[in-house]
C-alpha cells in the first residue's frame, strides 16, 4: 500500500514538475523554405544556438530544401494565391525582384537590421532594400574574387602575385594557354553570366547605378563583353567552359583535371572547389581580381540570397521570428558561422578581426582566405552591385542570349547590349 | 417504383461525384481561370487590370513566341519521325516468338519512363557533354569529330529529340504491343500459308490491323511535342537552351510567367497553344481518315 502510495505521488510530482517546465518553455515552430541544402544546416544550427541562449523558448524549425527554380515558383504561387507560403525563406538574388512587385508580401525587416546596421556593410543590404523598406537579409558578401591553379601558373614559371593588371593576367595567359593540350587560362560562359558580371561589375557597370538607372548598353558593360570576346578570339586564351556553365558536372571535372588556370568567381564559389575538385587540393590560391587601371578596383559583388519573413506568418510568431533571423544572420557570432560552417565571406566588418577568419586553408594553398577579402575591405575595393525592377529580367538576357551571341556568334559586343537594353526599356513603358 | 429508378438514375452519379469534382476543381477550373487571366494584365503580386484583348494582339509581334512556336513544330515533327517507325519495329520484335530475352528486353526499354527526370538531366548532359561524352566517344570510334551537343543551336533540337526518344520509346511499344495482341494468330497464319513473308505479313496485316493504334500515338505525340517542357528545361540549365534555340511554347509560357511574372500574357500564351495542339490534331484526324468512320 505504502509503495503504491509513493508511486502515485512520484507520478504527480513528476507530472508538476514536467508541466511547470513545458509552462516556461514556450514552444514556437516556424516553418522555412531554401533551396540549399547547406542553408537548411546553417539555420539549424543557429536554432540550437538560440534555443541556448533564450532558455524560455523552444524554438523548431521545419526547413525543406527544394531544387532553385521549383522553389522560387512554388513561393510564387504560394504568395499570389495567399495560402501555403512559408515562414522564412530564401530568394535569391535574381528572384527578389519578383517579389517586390505589386502587394509585397513580405513582412518589413528595417527596425531589425538597424539594431545591427552600424556594423553592417550596407551594400550588402540594398539588394533587399525597396523604397527604403528592408525585406530581406543576405548570408554573405559574395565578394568577386580571382581563383588561380598554381601548379598550372608554376610549370609557366609565374607568380601569381605578379598578376596586377589584366595586361599581365593576358600575357600570363598566353604562356600558360596550351589548346593542343586543352589546357587554358580562362574558361567563359555561354549559358550563365559569372564570366560576363564579373567582368562588368568590376568596371562600374552592370544593370543599374547607385541611381537607379538601367545601364545595360553602357561603355563599362560594353568594354566588359568584349573583352570576354576578345579572350577567346584575340588573345586565344579561354576556351568556352564545358557544358557552357561554371556550375556544370563535366565543368567541375574539367577544372579538376587541371585544364582551367583561372576563374573569376565570388567567394562563395569556393565550397564548389572543395566539393567537386578534391584533386585541387592545396593548389588553389585566391587573390583579388586583376585591375582595369591602375586605379580602379578589384572587386565587385556576386549572388546573393535574402531570407525573409512572409507576411502569411502567424502574426503571434513575427517578433520571434525576426528575433531568431537577427541572431541567426546579423549578430557577430552568426558572421562567424557564416564563415566556419557555410564557408561564406560574412558581411559584418568587426568579424574581420576575429582570429578564427584568419586560419589557413590547406585546400586553398594554405592561406588565410579571409585575408583577401579584409584587405578588398580596407582598400575600399569592393564595387557594390546596385539593383533595379527589372533586375530578373536582366539576368535573364545576359543568361541566355548575350554571352551566347558574343562567344559563339561572334556579334558586336556593343549591338547585343544595345538589343538587350531595348528590350529591358520596352518592358518599362 | 418510382423512387427505385431514380434511385437507378442517381446511383451512377453518385459513384461518379468524386471524380467529378476532382476533374471540375482541378482541370475545368484552372482552364477558366487560364482563360480569363489571360484578358488581363497581371504583373505583380495582387494586381490585375482587364486589358481585353492586348495579350493576344502582342502575341502576334512576339518575336520569341513565333520562333518558340516554330521551334516546337521542329521537336514535334522530330519526335514523330523517330517516336513512331523505332518503337513499331521494336514492339513487332519483341511480338516475335523466336526473339531471344525479350522479357529482359522489354524492361529493358520500358526503365526510362520510371527514372527520376532530375537524374535524367544530369546523366544526359554528361552523356552529350563536349568535353568526355559518352555520345562523341562513340561518334570518335567512327572518325566523326566532337559535336558541341548542349552548345551548338543547331543541335538543340536534336538533342532533346534524343533525350525524347529515351525517355518515350519504351511507353510507344507498351501501346504497339497492346495493339499487336488484338490481331488474331488465324489471320497470320493464313498468310503463312498463302506464302507470305515476313515484310509482307507486316505490310499487309500487321500495319492496316493497329492503324487505330497509330492514330492514337501519333495524337498524343503531337499532343506531347507542343506541350514539350521536361526535356529542354532539364536538359539545360533552367531550360536556356543556347541562343534561345530550344526555347519551346511551353518553356516561354513558364518564363513568362515564373520569371517575369507576366501571368496575364502567359495565360495568353497558353491559351494559343492550346488553340495549336487542336487545329493539328484536327488536321491530323483529318489526313488519318479518322473522320470518315
Amino acid at each position: 500500500m505504502k509503495g503504491r502510495i509513493s508511486l502515485i505521488l512520484m507520478c504527480v510530482v513528476f507530472l508538476l514538475v514536467s508541466g511547470t517546465v513545458y509552462a516556461q518553455q514556450k514552444e514556437v515552430k516556424l516553418t522555412f523554405w531554401t533551396f540549399v541544402e547547406k542553408h537548411a544546416d546553417y539555420m539549424q544550427l543557429a536554432v540550437e544556438e538560440f534555443n541556448k541562449a533564450n532558455p524560455d523558448v523552444k524554438l523548431v524549425l521545419e526547413a525543406s530544401a527544394y531544387p532553385y527554380e521549383e522553389m522560387h515558383d512554388k513561393l510564387l504561387m504560394a504568395l499570389t494565391s495567399g495560402v501555403g507560403a512559408p515562414d522564412l525563406v530564401d530568394i535569391e538574388i535574381s528572384k527578389f525582384g519578383l517579389f517586390l512587385r505589386g502587394d509585397i508580401q513580405l513582412h518589413d525587416l528595417t527596425d531589425l537590421v538597424d539594431e545591427y546596421r552600424d556594423q553592417l556593410i550596407e551594400a550588402r543590404l540594398q539588394p533587399y532594400n525597396y523604397m527604403g523598406k528592408q525585406y530581406g537579409i543576405d548570408y554573405h558578401l559574395g565578394a568577386l574574387v580571382a581563383y588561380y591553379n598554381v601548379d598550372l601558373f608554376k610549370a609557366a614559371g609565374i607568380n601569381v602575385d605578379d598578376i596586377v593588371m589584366w595586361e599581365d593576367y593576358i600575357e600570363a595567359g598566353k604562356k600558360i594557354t596550351q589548346p593542343d593540350k586543352d589546357i587554358w587560362m580562362a574558361t567563359v560562359e555561354t549559358s550563365d553570366l559569372w564570366t560576363i558580371h564579373t567582368l562588368m561589375e568590376q568596371r562600374g557597370g552592370g544593370g543599374y547605378n547607385a541611381a537607379g538607372e538601367m545601364i545595360l548598353d553602357c561603355q563599362e558593360n560594353i568594354e566588359a563583353l568584349q573583352f570576354m570576346q576578345d579572350m577567346v578570339y584575340k588573345y586565344n586564351i579561354a576556351r568556352v567552359a564545358p557544358g557552357s556553365y561554371y556550375h556544370d558536372p563535366s565543368y567541375y571535372a574539367f577544372v579538376n583535371e587541371g585544364h582551367v588556370a583561372s576563374m573569376m568567381m565570388p567567394q562563395w564559389y569556393m565550397i564548389r572547389f572543395t566539393e567537386f575538385m578534391p584533386d585541387l587540393f592545396g593548389k588553389i590560391a585566391i587573390r583579388p581580381m586583376p585591375k582595369t587601371t591602375p586605379d580602379g578596383k578589384r572587386s565587385g559583388m556576386g549572388g546573393g540570397t535574402g531570407t525573409a519573413i512572409t507576411k502569411q506568418i502567424d502574426p503571434a510568431k513575427l517578433e520571434i521570428a525576426k528575433q531568431y533571423l537577427g541572431f541567426a544572420k546579423l549578430t557577430y557570432e552568426a558572421h562567424k558561422r557564416i564563415w566556419t560552417d557555410l564557408g561564406f565571406d560574412p558581411f559584418r566588418k568587426d568579424v574581420y578581426d576575429d582570429p578564427e577568419l584568419m586560419k589557413p586553408l590547406p585546400y586553398f594553398n594554405n592561406e588565410p582566405v579571409m585575408a583577401v577579402i579584409k584587405d578588398l575591405f580596407a582598400h575600399n575595393d569592393i564595387k557594390p552591385e546596385a539593383l533595379g525592377p527589372f533586375y530578373p529580367e536582366i539576368r535573364e538576357l545576359l543568361r541566355e542570349t548575350v554571352c551566347y551571341r558574343a562567344i559563339e556568334k561572334k556579334e558586336d559586343p556593343a549591338t547585343i547590349l544595345k538589343e538587350a537594353a531595348d528590350e529591358i526599356r520596352a518592358l518599362g513603358k | 417504383m418510382k423512387s427505385q429508378r431514380l434511385k437507378r438514375k442517381i446511383v451512377p452519379f453518385v459513384f461518379l461525384a468524386p471524380f467529378l469534382g476532382m476533374f471540375i476543381i482541378f482541370r475545368v477550373w484552372p482552364i477558366i481561370s487560364a482563360f480569363y487571366l489571360s484578358f488581363q494584365e497581371v504583373k505583380g503580386i495582387g494586381t490585375s487590370k482587364f486589358v481585353g484583348i492586348t495579350n493576344y494582339v502582342a502575341l502576334f509581334g512576339d518575336r520569341r513566341f513565333v520562333s518558340s512556336f516554330l521551334t516546337t513544330s521542329y521537336y514535334t515533327i522530330a519526335t514523330l519521325l523517330t517516336l513512331i517507325p523505332i518503337p513499331l519495329i521494336l514492339a513487332v520484335l519483341l511480338f516475335q516468338r523466336r526473339t531471344p530475352g525479350k522479357e529482359v528486353f522489354r524492361t529493358l526499354i520500358f526503365l526510362p519512363s520510371l527514372t527520376s527526370l532530375v537524374v535524367v538531366g544530369t546523366v544526359f548532359r554528361l552523356i552529350l557533354a563536349d568535353t568526355g561524352g559518352l555520345v562523341n566517344a562513340i561518334l570518335g570510334l567512327f572518325g566523326i569529330a566532337p559535336l558541341r551537343w548542349l552548345l551548338l543551336p543547331e543541335l538543340a533540337v536534336p538533342s532533346l529529340a534524343i533525350l525524347a526518344l529515351w525517355r518515350w520509346t519504351g511507353m510507344n511499344i507498351v501501346y504497339f504491343s497492346s495493339g499487336l495482341t488484338t490481331i488474331p494468330p488465324e489471320i497470320y497464319e493464313a498468310a503463312k500459308i498463302d506464302g507470305a513473308q515476313s515484310l509482307a505479313l507486316f505490310r499487309y496485316i500487321t500495319l492496316p490491323l493497329i492503324k487505330p493504334i497509330i492514330v492514337f500515338v501519333v495524337t498524343i505525340s503531337i499532343i506531347g511535342g507542343y506541350q514539350v517542357f521536361v526535356e529542354p528545361y532539364i536538359l539545360y540549365p533552367g531550360g536556356r537552351t543556347p541562343g534561345e534555340a530550344g526555347l519551346t511554347v511551353a518553356v516561354y509560357l513558364y518564363r513568362t510567367a515564373f520569371r517575369n511574372f507576366n501571368m496575364g500574357y502567359a495565360a495568353a500564351i497558353g491559351v494559343a497553344l492550346a488553340g495549336i495542339i487542336f487545329a493539328v490534331s484536327l488536321v491530323q484526324f483529318q489526313f488519318s481518315g479518322f473522320f470518315k468512320k
